[in-house]
């Protein structure tokens, strides 16, 4: 009974002790709320069928992101690079496990995805501490980082999905490609591309209207933590150099690792026709 | 080159999961040959030619090209010298020349505008063509397209999967017209599946029935 009182103590505490702009939040939160039931309306009315993904991934990004909140400080602080890179391999894994659930009827996206961000993702970022492009503290590294892991993620999910669905919906063209004896990588590089590029397209929208159309978080968050405007905006343009490298070079990963989850090693395509 | 046969099916059954397709099926192809494949849609016929280039295992069974396993060869190799023409006739996106250029880029050859000219006069079709985007020609014109894009690889052997079930009967007999002058100039042996008897018994030189195995036409001359 004492520790459950104290507990509750301690949970009221915190809450007084709140800043009032967080009350503010919060009451925003509940608001957009209303924006969540028109989507999720929307999105049953059309069909869209991602109704679950949208409650379950608003709750739980909700808890992961307070979570995260509530040692943000320490871990902008964090000075130790081991520390520091070993929570972006946190990071990549996490995104690897995520494209995999958010594709659970496709097998191997773990097997594939996992190395691909990690190799994509980390070797960006540690070739941009050693060039000294970004600074080495975590309040640089961890959110450029989380940028550079989260697109990776994106373009690898988007890869894998396309090869997948591409060997059913265009079977025969494949089979066809490999009847004139091509190898597993040569009937599906044409997919890879096209997913690589459409992948990058929302970023290079952003890029192409960099400070007129957008103006990304990356950016407005450092001037409110207090960068330079100017400072801001070199990094800005870094970050999207750093996120087409990541994108570009975990897609071609994933892509080699993916195929063996499509082929075998005669190059017979094991990837079920459509019905079945 | 011996005079043995290019492609040997021994034995071959297959089943996925509980539904056994055929059982136990032979065939021998020799070059100058035409052998149609008939049986009833569903029956197994695309499978069987799957089989003969590697791109499917059959359950039971051992499939010999030139007198080796295909399990022992490599299978790019093997299938540049035994094409599957599967039946949508497939086109890669752009040109003409783009879809008979594509085979040749994946095993590191090129050819000249002369050498496609010729191909495609092959398959009776003109020279004019090799600009036309690909996708948007007739069932019967990428049909013989997809038959060009094979040859220009000169394959020993050919399999054609119903190559004119899509198509109207002027296309079907350009077609077949097609793959009867190939016999004679190229020498090589060609299975060709197809469901319309009167077909095959134009123009193959026998017929085996895919889920009996049995013969069920044999042209004497
Ligand atoms: N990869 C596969 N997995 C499971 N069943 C298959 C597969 N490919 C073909 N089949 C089944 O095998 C049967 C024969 O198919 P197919 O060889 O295409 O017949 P046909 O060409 O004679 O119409 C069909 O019932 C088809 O659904
Ligand atoms: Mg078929």
């Amino acid at each position: 009974m004492q520790t459950d009182f104290d507990l509750f103590q301690a949970i009221l505490d915190f809450v007084q002790n709140l800043d009032p702009e967080v009350y503010d939040a919060a009451f925003s939160y509940a608001a957009a709320m209303v924006l969540l039931v028109g989507l999720i309306a929307l999105s049953r009315w059309q069909k869209i069928g991602i109704t679950e993904k949208l409650i379950i991934g608003t709750a739980r990004g909700t808890i992961q992101i307070i979570l995260m909140a509530l040692i943000l400080l320490e871990i902008f602080a964090l000075e130790n690079l081991v520390l520091i890179f070993g929570l972006l391999i946190f990071m990549a894994l996490f995104a690897a496990h995520t494209s995999r659930s958010n594709l659970d009827d496709i097998p191997g996206v773990f097997r594939a995805g996992a190395p691909a961000i990690l190799v994509g993702g980390l070797t960006v970022m540690v070739i941009s501490v050693l060039l000294g492009v970004v600074k080495p503290v975590g309040e640089y590294i961890i959110p450029m980082g989380g940028m550079v892991i989260g697109n990776a993620m994106g373009i690898n999910s988007l890869v894998m999905e396309r090869m997948w669905s591409n060997a059913q919906k265009q079977r025969s063209l494949m089979e066809t490609a490999l009847a004139l004896g091509a190898t597993p990588l040569q009937a599906t590089n044409m997919t890879i591309r096209e997913s690589i590029r459409s992948g990058l397209l929302p970023n290079l929208n952003r890029y192409a209207s960099l400070g007129i159309v957008s103006i990304p978080g990356l950016m407005s968050g450092m001037i409110i933590g207090g960068t330079p405007v100017l400072a801001a905006a070199l990094y800005q343009v870094i970050i999207f150099v750093m996120i087409f490298l990541a994108c570009i070079v975990s897609g071609l990963i994933a892509s080699r690792i993916f195929l063996q989850e499509m082929f075998n090693e005669r190059a017979q395509i094991t990837v079920p026709p459509p019905e079945a | 080159m011996s005079s043995g046969p290019i492609l040997e099916m021994k034995g071959v059954s297959m089943s996925y999961g509980q539904r056994t397709l055929f059982k136990d099926f032979t065939l021998d192809l020799h070059r100058n040959e035409i052998i149609g494949i008939s049986g009833e849609s569903g029956s197994g016929k695309s499978t069987l030619l799957r089989i003969a280039v590697d791109l499917v295992t059959p359950t039971e069974g051992e499939i010999v090209f030139q007198g080796k396993d295909v399990k022992d060869w490599n299978p790019q190799e093997l299938r540049k010298c035994i094409i599957l023409v599967p039946q949508e006739a497939s086109m890669f996106p752009g040109t003409v020349r783009d879809n008979l250029l594509w085979g040749l880029k994946i095993h590191d050859q090129d050819a000249s505008d002369e050498e496609l000219e010729a191909i495609m006069e092959e398959v009776n079709l003109s020279g004019e063509y090799l600009d036309r985007v690909a996708e948007n020609l007739s069932g019967g014109e990428k049909q013989r397209i997809a038959i060009a894009r094979a040859l220009l690889l000169e394959p020993c052997g050919l399999l054609l999967d119903e190559p004119t079930s899509a198509l109207d009967e002027k296309s079907t007999l350009a077609v077949e017209k097609t793959v009867k002058g190939l016999l004679e100039s190229r020498d090589i042996g060609v299975l060709v599946v197809t469901h319309n008897r009167e077909q095959a018994e134009r123009f193959t030189d026998r017929v085996i029935e895919v889920t009996t195995g049995e013969e069920v036409y044999y042209n004497a001359d």
